[in-house]
């Protein structure tokens, strides 16, 4: 273990907060990769959003997360994995669920270890459990869940990503937003 | 490749650029990859056949009446079907 | 995902998000990231290794309370290789075989 790197178990104060010495990403230049393959299908933005912010401790806060890691309840119908330009709706997934009451759809990433363990992708069981512990206030009733693949940034924004971000303003009543992607 | 690429592809004519597209798709971002599969798809559809089981042809009948959004659909999910049920599946990690 | 996120924070409601893409995270310029350099599908490290899926909550939700500016990515300084080997033993019940 170099002096930068941490074990699990140490606290973030112990980080060495120089990011030359941290890790790199596994597959280097993803964005060009996917770009290259898939041309047009990679946004990029060029403005920043304002940041909101925070207005109550983290031990009141409601939290809410989305996923497309493709997860979903076990009696819920699968989203279209097959579809070539990718599946353009989302799921509601309680926030209540456990592991086994739920599976991931998808054949785009490697979900061999979700399966084991859903927080791997999905850490619902660890949200869950920061409540009961009081760390957080609580979990929105849904969290939400997609299909990360797609060939069609217009389409995604109006047909997944706005509805999916209406859906958080209109019912979650969040107070801040957790997003995983997979 | 983006759903207006690939429109002009159609509308070019450019059918290379499309199945480099299918092949991608079904390779999980390898054309190579994806080559392999569509073979595989069809070598266990004939696998299949070769004992001549007996075929519900009123139901192929009655699913070749649909509108061919579906059909096309199904022919993606047909082509993850026969693959899935041998040794070969690759995606979602277990490659 | 970033589209979301965007979208999300726009609303008025803080977000955060965590990548294994650095690159593609920098590009969609999300509010808040929090970068773990580790294989895709493994955002929050690996199966039942229940402190390092804490730790990058709680990296995430320190994130959200102390993040200055707009576009800020945190690195997560521990190593795949540290995530395997910390959980190579680990059952279902997340503890040591």
């Amino acid at each position: 273990m170099t002096t930068s790197e941490q074990s699990v178990g140490e606290s973030r104060a112990e980080a060495a907060a120089d990011p030359r010495q941290t890790g790199r990403q596994l597959r280097p230049g993803l964005w060009h990769t996917i770009n290259e393959r898939y041309p047009g299908s990679m946004i990029t933005k060029d403005d920043a959003v304002p940041l909101a912010r925070l207005n109550k401790p983290l031990a009141e806060a409601r939290v809410v997360m989305v996923s497309s890691c493709g997860v979903h309840l076990r009696t819920q119908r699968p989203m279209d994995v097959t579809h070539p330009l990718g599946y353009f709706g989302f799921r509601r997934v309680p926030s209540s669920a456990r592991h086994d009451d739920l599976i991931i759809h998808q054949l785009k990433f490697p979900h061999d270890d979700a399966d084991l363990d859903i927080n791997v992708s999905f850490p619902v069981e660890r949200l869950q459990e920061m409540v009961e512990a009081g760390e957080l206030g609580s979990l929105s009733e849904s969290f939400y869940s997609f299909i990360g693949y797609n060939m069609d940034p217009e389409k995604f924004e109006a047909e997944v990503a706005t509805p999916i971000a209406d859906a958080i303003g209109r019912e979650a009543h969040a107070d801040l937003a957790l997003l995983v992607p997979a | 490749m983006s759903t207006s690429y690939l429109r002009q592809a159609i509308a070019d004519g450019d059918d290379e650029k499309i199945i480099r597209f299918v092949r991608l798709h079904l390779g999980d971002g390898s054309e190579k990859v994806g080559r392999r599969e569509i073979d595989k798809s069809w070598v266990e559809a004939t696998k299949v056949l070769v004992d001549y089981e007996p075929i519900d042809r009123d139901a192929i009948e009655k699913t070749l009446a649909l509108d061919d959004a579906t059909l096309a659909s199904l022919f993606f999910q047909l082509h993850f079907h026969l693959i899935k049920r041998t040794d070969g599946w690759i995606h979602e990690g277990s490659r | 995902m970033g589209l979301i996120q965007r979208q999300v924070e726009a609303r008025g409601i803080p977000t955060v998000s965590i990548t294994v893409a650095r690159d593609v995270t920098e590009r969609t310029k999300v509010p808040r990231a929090v970068f773990a350099p580790w294989p895709m599908g493994h955002h929050f490290g690996a199966p039942f290794h229940r402190e390092i899926q804490l730790r990058v909550l709680r990296e995430a939700f320190d994130l959200v309370q102390s993040a200055e500016r707009s576009g800020e990515i945190r690195d997560l300084p521990i190593k795949w290789a540290t995530v395997r080997r910390e959980s190579k033993h680990l059952s279902a019940q997340g503890r040591q075989l």
